[in-house]
């Protein structure tokens, strides 16, 4: 490289300086719905992955043969809830619009456990004032209900983590696998020549 | 600009893997031993590109720099393509594997139009019209390609123009860093290796 050259050089590298630095805070292009049952009320929150809510998307519930169930819109808080329709495993589908598609199983198991009763109201509402003689079942509802509301930081915390971007692990990881590619190429082209 | 997995409908897909499949043959036909590092360096840019967020505007645009590729790589923009999808989809999950063709094709196809617009003004003319073709080079592929996303939801969607202004207005500010780092980057090439800028039809005239 001649000396001429050198000032030519400091734009281009200065601008790949920008955008290494902006890389850090890796956002992309990916959208993940994730959804948790407490009591009979399903809960959802929709994300771009990097952290930006998908806003008035529209969210599908489906059964386990694939057959609507009910369908809404996500809030200005990327959150959508709703009853249970049915006890089954239910897929929840979300579609952000412009080809962006996310999906999150509940099993039946969880919709179980989770204490869901359909037609009938909970045994007992928790703000009735509790004289004597608690039932089994009334005791275990409201054990739940306080475990339902003790666990929803750390269910959030979870979405929080599901939803990050790709790790430097996978990025280099990525990188190397095209080396790797470049190599068997180069290797096999090499063959062809010799012979 | 992914497609994510799921979205389109089977003929689309298929016809998307067919169209991907005879570009990355003609792209693995013209491969030659010397382009190998170059087409793995561009596929290695495409793959990271893809985390570089744009926060300008309403929507969660990346950058895309397939017009680099195409005006570097020509046909061999498809396998290079193709590689960093592939990959982005298995490690990152953009897009997916089934939606591979038809990604690759909403990507590819536009840096191989660019390729044969630009790559010769690029090359050929010096001062303001080689870097005019260089912007619009990384402009135009950015445009093209969200041009064939909305084509390609056009049969889920139903609403060709209104999905297509929603994806262009979402990359304007997309397109405009892209061909501005285009423009750099072929600026640099220029001076510090004219010679990977000549394509690959160039070499064989």
């Amino acid at each position: 490289m001649k000396k001429g050259h050198n000032k030519s050089l400091i734009i281009p590298f200065l601008a790949s300086v920008l955008i290494i630095s902006t890389t850090l805070p890796a956002l992309a292009h990916k959208v993940i719905i994730f959804a948790w049952v407490e009591g009979d009320t399903v809960f959802t929150e929709s994300k771009f992955s990097g952290g930006r809510r998908a806003i008035n998307a529209q969210v599908l519930v489906l059964d386990r043969e694939g057959k609507q169930l009910l369908e809404g819109r996500t809030n200005d808080k990327g959150e959508f809830s709703f009853k249970v329709p049915k006890i089954t495993d239910l897929r929840v589908v979300l579609t952000a619009g412009t080809g962006h598609k996310g999906q999150w199983t509940i099993p039946e198991s969880e919709i179980r456990e989770a204490g869901c009763v359909l037609g009938e109201k909970r045994a007992v509402e928790s703000s009735q004032p509790i004289t004597v003689g608690l039932s089994k079942e009334e005791i275990k509802d409201l054990i739940e209900d306080s475990l339902d509301r003790k666990l929803r930081p750390i269910v959030r915390m979870m979405t929080e983590s599901q939803s990050k971007g790709p790790s430097v692990n996978e990025i280099v990881g990525g990188i190397g696998y095209i080396l790797g590619l470049m190599g068997v190429a180069i290797y096999f082209k090499n063959k062809g020549k010799k012979r | 600009m992914h497609i994510s997995e799921g979205v389109l409908s089977a003929p689309v897909l298929v016809t998307g893997a067919a169209l991907a499949a005879a570009g990355i043959s003609v792209g693995l036909k013209k491969m030659d031993y010397e382009k190998i590092p170059q087409v793995a360096v561009l596929s290695s840019a495409f793959f990271v590109a893809s985390l570089i967020h744009v926060p300008i505007g309403p929507s969660n645009a990346h950058l895309i720099i397939n017009g680099i590729n195409g005006v570097l790589l020509g046909w061999l923009c498809f396998p290079s393509i193709l590689v960093a999808l592939a990959l982005q989809a298995i490690l990152f999950q953009f897009g997916g594997i089934t939606v591979l063709g038809v990604n690759t094709v909403n990507m590819a196809l536009p840096a191989l139009i660019c390729y044969y617009l630009f790559s010769r003004l690029v090359n050929r003319e010096r001062g303001p019209i080689s870097l005019a073709a260089a912007f619009a080079c990384g402009f135009l592929a950015v445009f093209l390609s969200g041009i064939l996303v909305a084509l390609c939801l056009l049969f889920t969607e139903k609403a060709f123009i209104s999905v297509a202004k929603l994806i262009v207005l979402a990359h304007l500010p997309v397109m405009i860093i892209e061909g501005i780092i285009t423009l750099f980057c072929m600026v640099f090439l220029k001076r510090v290796k004219p010679e990977l800028l000549g394509g690959i039809h160039e070499k064989g005239s």
